[in-house]
């Protein structure tokens, strides 16, 4: 199907928000909106047009529990914090993502090119891990900044996992794995945390699938789909 | 579309805008406001396609978490903060729903919208409210229902050519021809 067609944009952006597309052909249509920023305004557009139909339902207050249950479901995030800053605005950038996805082992010759002709640019990012998946391509990297002694860790992989899990970040090196807390799914988005959390060089990061909110249990509970070595720091 | 013609919470959505921004940087603060001012709206939206508040609570729940997880998709560019959180929540409810299998039947009836539309309300939003009702009265009865039908009570194609008794075919071609007609109306 070609999804340049205005008439047909237009027309698949209105049963999107009406909510009549089949499930399987809407997952694929968020796909695009995410890619495509002028599709993402057609969708936009007609969000807004339908919005009056809800005018007419009268406010209903939820019980506390909800906001309860919310609170512990987002809790995990507490020691990663996103944080998209200037300095690392090309970690965000889209053509970046596109060459990532094209192909592995041409992608990491990118990412280090874009480090070393932005280096005068960025305060000399240098890259601490790369968070593989058993088919070898990558799913976050990690790299030094954007301040002193922190370190970001960016999706770079659309995952095909469904929504309704997190991936939960480990530091494994010698005794029980550690949770890092949970990182960010979207292409383009980062999180940041200090150093001296990471394990010492030589040391495993692991990336398991786990329920909404990250492991009830402290320890993984999910496969481990990606894992990559720490590079830089202290040995 | 404007934004003072946008109709619900309209005055309120710039507000909005920055709270989601904050929330995608991780600001706990802005994000229990984003609940607080959103929250009665979208489970009363919630609660119309589920029916049951007990299950409109699971939907509420796992929207915020969603949005708490992709504030950052959100950009101000693609139309409104409010807007955006209540396709969101719609589409929850339309999966769990689905997932639920299929709903009893009756109560829901989409004339009880339109004449809720019809109510005056505030004044900001009527605006937008007028259009809106004024384009669907253009529609013919019938495609008016699976519209209402659909974005309202979250029915499926296939449970609207049921509760409608046609072919799924002209159910979608129902849906295709008023979303048009109702395009053309509200730009004319």
């Amino acid at each position: 199907m070609r999804y340049d067609n205005p008439e047909l944009r237009e027309r698949l952006a209105a049963e999107y928000v009406l909510g009549t597309m089949p499930p399987r052909v809407r997952r694929r249509f968020e796909q695009l909106i995410a890619t495509d920023p002028g599709l993402a305004r057609i969708v936009g557009d007609w969000a807004d047009r339908l919005l009056p139909l809800d005018q007419a339902v009268p406010a209903t207050e939820p019980p506390a529990r909800v906001w309860r249950a919310i609170e512990r479901r987002i809790a995990g995030d507490a020691v990663l914090s996103a944080t998209p800053t200037a300095d690392f605005s090309w970690l965000r950038s889209l053509a970046l993502w596109r060459a990532l996805a094209a192909g592995a082992g041409a992608a990491i010759v990118g990412l280090v090119l874009y480090i070393v002709v932005l280096a005068g640019h960025a305060p000399q990012p240098t890259v601490v891990a790369i968070l593989g998946g058993h088919g070898g391509e990558p799913g976050w990297i990690a790299v030094t900044g954007p301040q002193s002694g922190q370190v970001t860790f960016a999706a770079v992989a659309p995952q095909p996992e469904p929504t309704r899990h997190d991936f939960e970040l480990w530091a494994v090196a010698g005794g029980p794995p550690r949770s890092l807390g949970l990182l960010p799914q979207h292409p383009g988005t980062t999180a940041t945390l200090r150093m001296t959390q990471l394990p010492p060089r030589g040391g495993v990061l692991a990336v398991s699938l786990e329920p909404p909110g990250g492991s009830a249990t402290g320890l993984p509970t999910g496969t481990v789909l990606y894992q990559g070595k720490v590079l830089t720091g202290s040995p | 579309v404007k934004s003072d013609e946008r109709g619900i919470l309209a005055g309120s959505d710039l507000v909005l805008q920055q709270l989601i921004r904050a929330s995608a940087r991780r600001d706990r603060a802005a994000f229990a406001a984003l609940y607080a001012r959103t929250s009665s709206k979208l489970f009363a939206i919630a609660l119309r396609i589920m029916r049951q508040r007990e299950w409109a609570e699971d939907v509420l729940q796992e929207s915020f978490v969603g949005v708490w997880q992709r504030a950052g998709d959100y950009d101000p560019a693609r139309g409104s903060a409010i807007g955006w959180l209540v396709t969101i929540v719609r589409h929850c409810a339309i999966d769990q729903q689905r997932r639920r299998g299929r709903r009893p039947e009756g109560r829901s009836a989409p004339e009880e919208v339109l004449t809720a539309l019809a109510a005056p309300d505030s004044a900001d939003s009527a605006a937008g409210l007028r259009a809106l009702q004024r384009c669907l009265d253009e529609l013919d009865q019938q495609p008016r229902r699976a519209v209402l039908l659909a974005y309202c009570y979250g029915l499926t194609r296939e449970e609207l050519a049921a509760r409608l008794g046609v072919p799924l075919g002209t159910v979608k071609s129902w849906l295709r021809r008023s979303l048009e007609r109702l395009q053309k109306c509200l730009e004319g």
